[in-house]
């Protein structure tokens, strides 16, 4: 079923349904409505017959049918479009399914099931020399690697064929290096030669991408393609939260999480999913939590419920996946569902960055190092001061398509709010 | 049973056997949310929603509500394809079970199994397999485990009148009748397997030969749910008290073909008729409505709460196709089978007896 | 650490579990009072009684689907298959219900099938089949199958403590004819392959009772490097291992007691094509049992059975390549 919107109404497939595994096709038989009807969900829009059964077809959501296009006495193959109904302002109420609905999506390529293996390194010259020779794949690559001339390689296997001991034999001769035809060096050339070139040493084993580092490209990648990324900064005074994480030997990731879902719980439109034109917003905050797993890569588990969770409670819930996640003992649960995503780098000293968005949601918050800084200070009489305090920088990224700038900077200031003011709760 | 003053003092407190009013109505909308369920989701694969085929277990309410309503939150459960009720009763929401139907991550099984092959390990219960009936086994395996270990558990597991013909059947009713386990087996006699009727599987009843492997079968009308649970009742008594394993056949009819692209032309008409007049869930509310509760009330509760798990389900997202080679096997500690929700009165008055002692 | 059969070292390992794992559950036809077909568990009544020990009824579909009942329940089941060729009444429990079951809905079935398998002694066809294919065929089970004393009890104990169904692969004609020292209490062997010889010429990949015909087969091979490649875990299966072996020797000779057709060593080839092309300076070269039933009588059985002169002549042929 696909839909496709207008700004007031809808149109909303009837497709062919499957009556059956084995069932490809069917054949309508009868239609109950004529364009222009008006239609209730569930109410029977037709009559169709397919090898196993007869049987009706439901209209998915109320509307006006606006088009029949498969006749009577047709017979068309499994989801094909048997006619289209029109929703919405024009049309009538749904009765919430198309307009519910996740988008039933493409399923894309599955990256990679088990059966695929990466395509061989190099393409050989599998029919060897013009000699009429044919030489194995290691006795070629060998061969390419250290420039030599298969053809000057006496061989010692069947039939004189060349074996991978009579290459390796033919090395250490040193027969090599002339073999391969170089020219001996004119005298106003120096001995000097560049560092070779890296197939001979290379520097990284050269090979594939892990399948985590694809996995972690691939969604990088969509998320870019997908969202409207807007970035936006706002720097938070961390000295009440430094002395509040001292006092409780923590560090400072649970406390702004704390202070994030307190400031979700007043925007909620940043609790939320986008999925294609699916705007969700969520009660509960499952908070994401972005791992390191070192060279490996990044993976981010799901704090559910974080909400119902205090500071010290979501340390150690933090400190449990953290841990997990680098033993690879998440189970899947663990890192799905997730309504906002906060990562943290800043461990290491940086001090900006500009986040991707864990989609299908649409924020993610950036927490980077706290670094002392000399600040202007107002007192409470508004006289102003320098004063050494402890700094933070807070990066936001947003979906454009979600939400607005003022929206994304109010949620920041919130959040900054809930950090500055934090009283221990 | 009861004497029949006792039946007549317990109908006055609107209570039967050993079920409270409030259990009555329990009973009803359990089996009422079975066939809503069923009926929305059959609308949702004509529109497309649920992939594959679909199975539903109309006209056989009773079977599956009645007997999980005699299931202890610590009992264990092997569920069958027809008997929705008992994940109810057990504690599946409907949202999950609508997810399940139509292969959402937010599903019971994630998109991994489809339509009624589940069973939430978070609830006390393991999900069948196809091949029917495997799980009288792995019920049976249960029951060892709870004897051996000393403890004061049941396991119950359904399956059908065509399941009886396989050596599955057997080994478990030996097995079980051997070691004296505290094991339900409750045989669902629908009068069709696909479309093979009884005198084709088998030349005499099942229920007789529970006598053979040594221990007692009953035949119960299977249409009626608060039948179904005192007999389930009395067979888990006799288990808890090392009497060994019992075997329940509850005689309905599938009123529905066997999945959705069946339509029966094998069933005699008046067979589907005879059966409609003997419907479960019309017998539960007739019972009700003469104790003065209001069904109707019931019904247009149940219909709402299914209206807004329907749309729940359907926003819930697809699961993620780079998840499809996870989970093949368990790493790390396995997950316990956790116990499952028990809303029998009896079980609540059972637990405030064992907190006064 | 003590000298040890290989079919002591085994039941030290179900005894040392037993001891320290009360979850541990012995389920088999004929082990409890008689102590088992093969006397794994001989004098286990005696220490751990009839209801650890447990005589089954002769039901092997019964013993892998009560197994698995027991199982999801908490209890680490291990069960014994008279004769490996046996599991085949077994298979729907075990490839059906255990296989799929942490998959479909996330729920563990730590369970152990213990698979006395191979020919060699006039079983016949019903008491020498290797049937570990199957099994590496069917998602969500494991497959080991150790060489030595060593291992088989090393191996039963990570089989034991894995929260997967695992097959265990013990060879019957090991039983007594492999010895060695064993160490004392519980341990785990991990679930890779073992260098059983090192070499640089010719690598043999084996498991099972064809480790020890693959070392004999090249003790001596007129002077040439052979590296002896035991892959003690089937699935999965240690790639790593293969292919750097490969890498080192870039000549392959791979052996399998089971039927030629899909056995493991049809995966190891497999994956060396896939993987390790240009590593190659010869074809891959198979030694397996032929498509047939394993016949009873000794001359046509050592006619299919992979001898020590067939593995020999195998390596002979391809270092000439």
């Amino acid at each position: 079923m696909s839909s496709s919107s207008t700004e007031t109404t809808q149109v909303v497939d009837v497709t062919m349904p499957q009556m059956g595994v084995s069932v490809a096709e069917g054949t309508v038989v009868a239609w109950r409505v004529e364009p222009g009807d008006r239609i209730e969900a569930d109410q029977t829009i037709c009559e169709i017959t397919t090898d196993k059964i007869d049987t009706e077809v439901p209209a998915p959501v109320s509307g006006v049918v606006s088009e029949i296009i498969v006749p009577v006495d047709t017979t068309v193959a499994v989801g094909e479009v048997l006619a289209r109904i029109a929703t919405g302002d024009g049309a009538g109420a749904t009765n919430g399914a198309g307009q519910a609905e996740a988008p039933a999506p493409e399923p894309e390529p599955a990256p990679q099931a088990t059966a695929t293996t990466a395509p061989p390194k190099r393409t050989a010259d599998h029919d060897g020399a013009a000699d009429g020779r044919r030489y194995s794949p290691v006795v070629q690559r060998i061969a390419a690697e250290h420039g030599i001339d298969l053809a000057q390689v006496p061989g010692t296997g069947r039939r004189g064929r060349v074996r991978k001991q009579d290459v390796m034999a033919f090395i250490e001769s040193g027969s090599a290096g002339e073999a391969a035809g170089e020219e001996p060096p004119l005298h106003i050339e120096s001995p000097y030669r560049p560092e070779p070139a890296a197939p001979s040493a290379p520097a990284a084993a050269p090979g594939r991408l892990s399948r985590v580092r694809r996995q972690i490209g691939e969604h990088m990648k969509r998320s870019l393609d997908t969202a409207a990324t807007c970035t936006t900064w706002i720097e938070a005074d961390m000295s009440r939260i430094e002395a509040a994480r001292k006092q409780l030997g923590l560090t400072a990731l649970p406390f702004v999480a704390r202070a994030t879902i307190a400031a979700l719980r007043e925007h909620p439109s940043l609790n939320a999913t986008l999925e294609g034109e699916n705007y969700a917003q969520h009660q509960d905050v499952n908070l994401g939590i972005a791992v390191s797993l070192g060279e490996t890569g990044l993976i981010v588990p799901v704090v559910h419920g974080a909400h119902e969770l205090s500071v010290e409670g979501l340390s150690s819930r933090i400190k449990d996946l953290a841990r997990r996640a680098r033993a690879g003992q998440l189970t899947p649960d663990e890192v799905r569902g997730g309504t906002f995503t906060i990562t943290n780098p800043g461990q290491f000293g940086s001090i900006m960055a500009t986040p991707i968005i864990n989609q299908p949601q649409v924020a993610i918050l950036d927490l980077e190092a706290v670094i002392k800084r000399p600040v202007v200070v107002t007192d409470a009489d508004g006289n102003d001061s320098i004063a050494i305090r402890p700094m933070t920088i807070l990066g936001l990224s947003w979906d454009h398509r979600a939400l607005d700038g003022a929206l994304s900077a109010q949620f920041l200031a919130a959040v900054k709010r809930h950090i500055e003011g934090w009283t221990g709760a | 049973m009861a004497t029949e003053t006792a039946q007549a003092t317990a109908q006055r407190n609107g209570a039967v056997g050993h079920l409270q009013v409030e259990d009555r109505i329990w009973l009803l909308r359990a089996m009422l949310m079975m066939r809503r369920i069923e009926e929305r989701a059959m609308s949702l694969y004509r529109q497309g929603k649920v992939p594959g085929s679909f199975y539903d277990g109309f006209g056989q309410e009773a079977v599956s509500a009645g007997a999980a309503f005699a299931m202890a939150p610590e009992d264990r459960l092997c569920i069958l394809h027809r008997d929705l009720a008992a994940h109810i009763v057990r504690g599946v929401t409907p949202t999950r079970i609508f997810a399940q139907y139509m292969g959402r991550a937010t599903g019971i099984t994630g998109g991994r199994d489809g339509n009624v092959h589940f069973g939430d390990y978070r609830v006390g219960c393991v999900g069948m397999v196809s091949m029917l009936p495997d799980m009288m086994l792995v019920a049976t395996g249960m029951a060892m485990a709870f004897k051996l270990r000393g403890e004061r558990r049941v396991a119950l597991t359904w399956f059908g009148d065509g399941s009886t013909s396989r050596g599955d059947f057997h080994e478990a009713m030996n097995w079980a009748g051997v070691q004296r386990l505290p094991v339900i087996f409750v045989l669902e006699n629908n009068q069709f397997a696909y479309s093979t009727p009884l005198d084709k599987q088998f030349a005499v009843d099942p229920v007789e030969r529970a006598a053979g492997y040594g221990f007692v079968g009953v035949t119960v009308d299977g249409n009626d749910a608060e039948a179904m649970f005192e007999a389930t009742y009395e067979a888990r008594q006799r288990a808890l008290a090392g009497e060994g394993p019992t075997m329940i056949e509850a005689v309905t009819m599938r009123m529905h073909g066997h999945a959705a692209h069946d339509d029966m032309k094998y069933v005699p008409k008046e067979m589907v008729e005879e059966w409609r007049k003997r419907d479960p869930i019309e017998r539960q509310e007739a019972r009700l409505r003469k104790a003065g509760v209001d069904v109707e009330q019931i019904d247009a509760e149940v219909r709402e709460e299914i209206d807004a798990a329907a749309k729940e389900a359907l926003s819930s997202p697809m699961p993620d196709p780079s998840t499809a080679t996870d989970g093949v096997f368990c790493e790390g500690e396995p997950e316990p089978l956790l116990d499952g929700q028990a809303p029998w009165s009896g079980f609540q008055s059972e637990a405030a007896l064992e907190d006064d002692s | 650490m003590a000298p040890l059969t290989y079919l002591q070292a085994i039941s030290a390992g179900l005894r040392d579990e037993m001891r320290e794992d009360e979850r541990v559950l012995l389920m088999g036809e004929d082990i409890g009072v008689f102590g088992g077909a093969f006397k794994v568990t001989d004098g286990f009544v005696a220490e751990f009684g009839l209801e650890r020990v447990m005589d089954t009824p002769l039901a092997e579909s019964g013993i892998i689907g009560t197994a698995i009942g027991a199982a999801v329940v908490g209890m680490r089941p291990v069960c014994e298959m008279q004769f490996s060729d046996f599991i085949s009444c077994g298979f729907d429990q075990l490839v059906n219900v255990a296989g799929k079951m942490h998959y479909r809905q996330g729920l563990a079935v730590p369970l152990v099938v213990r698979l006395p398998s191979g020919g060699g002694f006039s079983g016949g066809p019903f008491h020498s089949q290797n049937p570990e294919g199957w099994f590496m065929h069917a998602p969500g089970i494991k497959v080991v199958a150790p060489s030595t004393a060593e291992d088989a009890k090393g191996l039963l104990h990570a089989a034991i403590h894995d929260p997967n169904p695992v097959c265990y692969m013990e060879h019957k004609h090991l039983y007594r004819r492999v010895k060695g020292e064993v160490s004392e209490g519980v341990f785990e062997t991990p679930l890779t392959a073992r260098v059983a010889r090192s070499g640089s010429d010719l690598v043999v990949i084996a498991y099972g009772a064809m480790v020890h015909t693959a070392l004999e087969a090249t003790e001596d091979l007129e002077g040439a490097s052979i590296e002896v490649l035991d892959l003690r875990c089937l699935k999965p299966l240690d790639e790593d291992a293969i292919l750097d072996s490969v890498g080192r020797c870039s000549k392959v000779v791979v052996v399998d007691e089971a039927n030629f057709t899909c056995a493991a060593g049809a995966q190891v080839a497999a994956l060396i094509a896939e993987r390790a092309f240009e590593d190659l300076d010869g074809p891959v070269v198979r030694v397996a049992t032929p498509d047939v039933p394993i016949p009873f009588s000794p001359p046509l059985e050592q006619a299919v059975l992979p001898s020590v002169e067939r593995v020999r002549e195998a390596c002979r042929e391809l270092l000439e390549y």
